[in-house]
């Protein structure tokens, strides 16, 4: 066993790991972040992309005991209690989720884009979007997405109030 | 994954220690980098699980690096695609080859965990730096406690999945000479469709011009006389050195010299008849592409 120390969504966690655990069993089984998906299971789907210290890594493809130290974020990391954060507001405005499966990684994927590129390019969304597949075939609208994003963020708009968006887009209304 | 609940971990503290630890514990020890590669292998059961994995992670530091000095070219092994993609490499024309590459390479998130040490050691025909990195004429820096050699690349890539690596050696850099002023590369990756795929088809070429003479060129392709192994087109190079750039000689290049030192495969993805007309169009575009960089229109 191996002995991790992991900050998951800003939240500190001391772990006792085997060698070969995937980080993706880790999130999902031991601390329940669910928004982690397993698809192929070999890095080519791009389901199970979270960032490890602001890289879009496989979590699949990488070893919980190889991260010692790492700062890791998901989904459920990127807004506080309460709030959502504006590419999440973007993609539910784009409207292409189907059955959404490959939505958290394509948001985590945005997310490590536009902290490096505040006004992407055509060229440069579609490269980097090619990270995640998508068989429902959302691709345009979450091109579309990306772009509404980056025009949030640059207004200065990065957190959202939760329950007016839920509101608003008519989605279930979690009782908080 | 089933099986490998025995392997063990260990994170070396320098170099030295990675070396030492090797050494001592070879060959029940396979050091691991960004892992996209190594863990599929396990999991598939195409290789035993090892006793031991090094993890590289530690050393990422110290190895991973571009750094261009005394005409020399030095790439550390730990360098991922992503950061050579931020790199001189992929500002400077005569490394054009490299962003050609970086383009067609895996996906997005592949890019930041994929290593070019790691792509190098994989060792087969879809390892798109090997092709590459032969018509820079690159060598590897091995490294052990006994100390360091350098190979050649074509002598280091000895067959598919197999390298002259010693089970107590580390690929620590590559190593190349920096291209003259008037030289430029190319990389082209033919498929179905533009990335997440291994090509049927890769070329790569490297060109030096003094006006319209071809002064040098190297070209490879993932495989050239029936081995499942990138290599170069020595033939083709021969025939076009010292000749004048047309479109003619381009044609006799392709139509006449390549056909004899190429044989191609059939297999599941396409027939071999398919792959050699597709490697001629191929090695046109390679060298216009690289005759057009060089130049300055693109």
């Amino acid at each position: 066993m191996v002995k991790v120390t992991l900050t998951v969504n800003n939240v500190k966690y001391e772990l006792d790991v085997p060698p070969l655990e995937r980080l993706i069993d880790t999130l999902r089984y031991r601390l329940g972040f669910t928004s982690v998906k397993e698809g192929c299971g070999r890095g080519e789907c791009g389901s199970c992309i979270v960032l490890v210290n602001g890289n879009p890594v496989h979590s699949c493809l990488a070893l919980t005991s190889r991260l010692d130290g790492a700062e890791i974020t998901t989904l459920e990391g990127l807004a506080p209690a309460g709030k959502m954060h504006a590419i999440q507001v973007a993609y539910i405005e784009a409207r292409g989720v189907q059955c959404g499966f490959c939505t958290p990684s394509f948001i985590m994927v945005t997310k490590a884009l536009l902290d490096r590129v505040s006004d992407p390019d055509d060229k440069t969304i579609r490269e980097w979007h090619s990270s995640v597949l998508c068989r429902c075939g959302s691709y345009p609208y979450y091109f579309e997405a990306v772009k509404r994003a980056a025009k949030y963020l640059k207004e200065g708009k990065v957190y959202f109030d939760e329950r007016e968006v839920r509101e608003k887009y008519h989605l279930k209304v979690l009782a908080r | 994954m089933v099986g490998i609940e025995l392997v063990s971990i260990y994170k070396p503290k320098s170099l030295s220690d990675a070396l030492e630890f090797l050494d001592k514990n070879a060959p029940d020890v396979k050091p691991i980098a960004g892992g996209t590669e190594l863990l599929l292998l396990i999991r598939d059961k195409k290789i035993k699980p090892p006793k031991y994995l090094l993890d590289l992670y530690p050393l990422k530091k110290q190895l991973s690096y571009v750094k261009v000095e005394n005409g020399i070219v030095r790439i550390g092994a730990l360098t991922t695609v992503y950061e050579l993609s931020q790199s001189i490499l992929h500002r400077d024309k005569r490394f054009a080859g490299f962003v050609d590459v970086y383009d067609k390479f895996g996906t997005m998130a592949l890019r930041f965990e994929a290593t070019i040490g790691g792509n190098l050691n994989a060792a087969t025909q879809y390892s798109d730096y090997i092709t590459l990195m032969l018509v820079f004429d690159a060598s590897v820096r091995l490294e052990s406690v006994k100390g360091v050699r350098e190979l050649k690349l074509s002598e280091f890539v000895l067959d598919k999945r197999k390298t002259a690596l010693n089970p107590n050696e580390l690929v620590t850099e590559v190593v190349f000479r920096e291209p003259p002023l008037d030289s430029s590369s190319s990389f082209v990756k033919f498929d179905r469709r533009e990335i997440l795929i291994a090509g049927i088809v890769t070329e790569a070429t490297y060109l030096h011009l003094e006006g319209d003479t071809i002064k040098d060129v190297r070209i490879s392709f993932d495989m050239v006389a029936g081995r499942r192994i990138p290599a170069r087109a020595l033939k083709t190079e021969e025939f076009l050195r010292g000749k004048s750039f047309t479109s003619d000689l381009l044609e006799e290049a392709a139509e006449k010299v390549l056909p004899s030192e190429m044989s191609r495969v059939t297999d599941w993805w396409t027939t071999a008849d398919y792959r050699l007309e597709m490697s001629k169009v191929s090695l046109k575009r390679g060298l216009k592409l690289a005759y057009e960089r060089v130049k300055g229109v693109r």
